[in-house]
């Protein structure tokens, strides 16, 4: 009864929207997961007999190294470029994010075209030594790599805000008390940013967990090759359901270790002034080293597959450029705008009303959005087409409007798969805000909602910016959506890299490639700018 | 007190507002075929040859004043995408590049039986399903790739020799998820049983000189390199990288040959990319009149050379290179039956490792 109680007096307008907003992303998973609920089917018991353990195995190896050299190179990276100076430091600490503007699936086919029979670096290495010398990146190994180099930047930006903002004091009071900076990294850094890391790392498998390209290219069986053999090779919704489960049960597990890593301790700066960090000089040697670090890292991550991409580009320009490439850069660039607005305030909804509200359902529903983003995209798009048809049986009777050839369900769908990058960047802002000041506002008799747009809005203005251009680098990558749920006639800049990819002309995708990065790159600068001021 | 909420929500609404006026022009064509018959035809295709399938359907468009609207996406989702629709589903044709989708399409009780005589004189009848639910379009042969300095042409006979002790460590193929390594194995089912045909997939997982990974061009790749001598690939993609603007590729694939195996037996596995008329089409007449157009001689030689595939209208002759490879005798089945054997392929695949 007390329970009750407390549900209604917590109530108020922001949680219901939250709540409206969390039930309308999640309902295209609920259509999926009820799939499962039939008897096991001949394909099941097939899939258990013969592959099950190889899926579990592949997708529990990928999320574990993944996951971890990610965020190593990503934490490392921050703690390098905010606490120490060394040349070029300014530079790389905004270059390091570029790699996030290569989608994964590029990175793959860049890498093993380069390292192919006819890749340069092969060729490179056939001139330098005398003799074929081959590294097969469609393995494992490479896989690993390739999500690695191409997601770290996640940890990373997330990881330097914090320390840039919050651990000057922590710094200095730890080099008062004779630390150095490799123990200062260990013993204070590791242990304070562990929310952050998991943030971050948790953004990274998620990402792995829905990638098809990469894995299907290199032959690696994992959930979400699994899920796409099974539903659309198979034509078996319901085993696709059950994998979808499974896979969501390795999320789920992530989310928990997640939270056990945060501990029950919540971290957060209760001075008003926000003292920022003077970087340290680093002596010669020891800056030659830190530039090479984040040279080596920014080159495998960006430069190398840039150049391959410009070479593929200029060999292929005049067959592909034509004005469709024009139509579907200004679709990417508004399709990515309007959602990152629309995702980062059903974000600031969905955030705030969990960090205000005591009650435990608040703060799950936050967590729930997860669930778009790492489920396969095409799982999604199935899920959320199944919303739209019922939908259409309206829009079709009243004001015989398809909805399902429109925008809006594509653009539903953007919303459904990115509100958890949204989500998981506001937290982690609103989390360093701490509730002090919301606590203070409400004491001194201002509304929840007056608070939060006097008081805390200033505040996570940083983290607002953060989530948008994570947002909008997302949007202009996505494929699997895109594809599925766009409307006739409709290009993206990725779906045009689809169509030659998938015919292995991967020189052609060159050009679409590169205007995805150079978008993206914009981005990432701008972010970079607004922080400095 | 409430304003600032009214003002998040109101930004809202402007940005959803926004997103559709940016998209309204483009959809508003698709939405009015509902109406009476138009003067358009929508298509789902899996078949991607941006420019060149592009200056086909404007040519068509020039000529009848049909207008066509494309979504491009991979044969198995669009399927998907169709079933979802039911009956609001805006496509009237369904283009992908195995028979084996078409057949899955046929059986999913998505597509409805064409007729048209045209179709018929242009298409030869082992190209058309026989309910008549969808033809060929071109057509793709799986053939052998070997590396000439290691590999003589007499050394090569059937598929089924591959499996031969001598070649163990030296077979190149593609992944089982691989629609066109299932629709081999499916060929093989039909004709051989299949118990030969497991025997068959077992032995060349034996031989193989690495786990399946890549696509077809990087099985040719791998041979060039030295990896392993013989791969079991598509025509189509060595075509493409003999005419690549990358000198090194040119120069791999100048290093491979193509041998049409199971000449004095079976014949080699053919396979189509098609079309089909979906059953729930409102423009059944303009769909019919672009499958015709696409099955006429001008239409079918820039079609097929595209992709260097062949035509399946013999009245066309294939590219210069195809010819230069040489005339060849194909598996003599129904194509339909790539797409009745696919699933027990995909278990046989799973039951002998073929990753």
């Amino acid at each position: 009864m007390k329970r009750l109680q407390n549900i209604i007096t917590e109530t108020n307008v922001w949680s219901l929207l939250a709540f409206a907003v969390v039930a309308a992303t999640v309902i295209p998973a609920v259509n999926i997961v009820f799939g499962v609920i039939t008897n096991e089917t001949e394909n099941w018991l097939h899939i258990k007999q013969y592959l099950l353990k190889d899926y579990i195995v592949n997708t529990a190896i990928l999320f574990a190294f993944s996951g971890f050299f990610a965020s190593f190179i990503g934490v490392s990276l921050a703690y390098l470029v905010t606490v120490f100076d060394f040349p070029f430091r300014r530079f790389f600490k905004w270059a390091l994010i570029l790699p996030l503007s290569i989608p994964a699936y590029i990175g793959a086919y860049t890498y093993s075209g380069m390292l192919s029979y006819t890749g340069v670096i092969t060729n490179f290495l056939a001139w330098a030594s005398g003799k074929m010398i081959f590294i097969d990146i469609m393995s494992m190994p490479g896989a690993i790599f390739v999500f690695t180099f191409f997601l770290f930047p996640y940890v990373y930006i997330i990881s330097r805000a914090f320390l840039a903002k919050y651990t000057a004091s922590l710094i200095e009071s730890a080099r008062m008390l004779g630390k150095d900076y490799t123990q200062i990294f260990f013993s204070v850094i590791l242990p304070v940013s562990r929310g952050v890391i998991a943030a971050g790392s948790a953004l990274v498998l998620m990402e792995v967990a829905n990638d098809y390209g990469v894995v299907s290219y290199f032959g690696i069986n994992t959930f979400s090759v699994a899920i796409f053999k099974v539903w659309f090779g198979m034509g078996d919704i319901s085993s696709a359901a059950r994998l979808c489960v499974y896979s969501m049960g390795f999320i789920i597990l992530i989310m928990l270790a997640e939270k056990v890593v945060r501990g029950q301790k919540r971290f957060a700066i209760a001075t008003s002034k926000v003292r920022v960090l003077t970087p340290q000089p680093l002596p010669n040697t020891k800056a030659l080293a830190a530039c090479f670090y984040c040279f080596a890292v920014f080159c495998l991550g960006f430069l190398i597959p840039l150049f391959q991409l410009v070479a593929w580009a200029y060999m292929t320009y005049e067959e592909v450029l034509d004005p469709s490439f024009l139509e579907a850069t200004v679709n990417t660039v508004v399709a990515a705008v309007v959602c990152a607005v629309i995702i980062v305030c059903c974000a600031i909804l969905i955030t705030n009303s969990a960090r205000i509200s005591r009650s435990r359902f608040a703060k799950i529903a936050s967590r729930l959005t997860a669930v778009g983003y790492s489920a396969p995209g095409a799982v999604i798009s199935i899920g959320v087409l199944i919303l739209f048809m019922w939908l259409n049986d309206f829009t079709e009777s009243f004001w015989s409007f398809s909805i399902i050839t429109s925008a809006y369900m594509l653009f539903f769908a953007y919303i459904v798969r990115f509100l958890a990058v949204g989500c998981s960047s506001l937290e982690s802002g609103f989390e360093k805000i701490g509730k002090t000041y919301f606590e203070a506002s409400r004491t001194l008799g201002f509304g929840v909602t007056r608070t939060f747009f006097k008081v805390d809005f200033k505040m996570i203005i940083p983290s607002l910016i953060g989530a948008c251009s994570l947002v909008f680098v997302d949007m202009v990558k996505e494929l699997p959506l895109t594809l599925i749920l766009r409307p006739f006639n409709y290009n993206t800049l990725a779906t045009k890299i689809y169509e030659y990819a998938h015919d292995e002309r991967i020189q052609h995708s060159a050009p679409a490639a590169l205007i995805i990065i150079a978008i993206c790159s914009i981005s990432v600068y701008y972010l970079s700018r607004v922080e400095r001021e | 007190m409430k304003k600032p909420i009214t003002l998040l929500l109101s930004l809202l609404l402007l940005a959803s507002m926004i997103a559709a006026g940016c998209v309204s022009t483009k959809q508003s064509p698709a939405t009015q075929t509902t109406q009476t018959e138009s003067k358009e035809v929508n298509i789902y295709t899996a078949r991607h040859y941006p420019g060149v399938d592009d200056a086909i359907y404007k040519a068509f468009t020039d000529k009848t004043g049909i207008k066509v609207n494309i979504i491009k996406a991979g044969g198995e989702e669009l399927i998907q995408r169709i079933k979802t629709e039911g009956n609001s589903s805006k496509a009237d044709i369904y283009i992908t590049s195995d028979a084996g989708n078409l057949y899955i399409a046929k059986q999913a009780g998505l597509l409805q039986p064409i007729t048209s005589p045209i179709l018929e004189k242009n298409i030869p009848a082992n190209f058309i399903d026989k309910d008549k639910m969808w033809v060929g379009l071109t057509m793709r042969a799986r053939v052998l790739v070997y590396a000439k300095d290691r590999v003589s042409k007499d050394e090569l006979s059937t598929y089924e020799d591959l499996t031969n002790a001598k070649w163990k460590g030296k077979v190149l193929t593609r992944s089982s998820n691989n629609i066109y390594s299932q629709s081999m194995l499916a060929s093989f089912i039909e004709i051989n049983g299949e118990a030969k045909a497991k025997e068959w997939a077992k032995g060349i997982v034996n031989n193989l000189a690495m786990q399946p990974e890549g696509g077809d061009r990087d099985q040719a790749k791998a041979v060039a390199a030295g990896k392993g001598d013989v791969a079991i690939m598509n025509s189509y993609y060595l075509g493409q990288m003999l005419n690549s603007k990358d000198p090194q590729e040119v120069k791999a694939a100048e290093k491979l040959g193509v041998f049409f195996p199971n000449q004095n037996t079976t014949g080699t596995h053919v396979n189509v990319s098609g079309a089909g008329i979906v059953k729930t089409s409102k423009n059944v007449a303009n769909a019919v009149k672009l499958l015709e157009f696409l099955s006429e001689a001008e239409a079918q030689k820039t079609f097929a050379e595209a992709s260097t595939e062949y035509p399946v209208n013999p009245a066309v002759e294939p590219s210069d290179l195809l010819k230069s490879w040489g005339t060849f005798k194909k598996q003599n089945i129904s194509l339909s039956k790539l797409g009745e054997n696919n699933k027990r392929a995909v278990q046989i695949f799973d039951e002998v490792g073929w990753k």
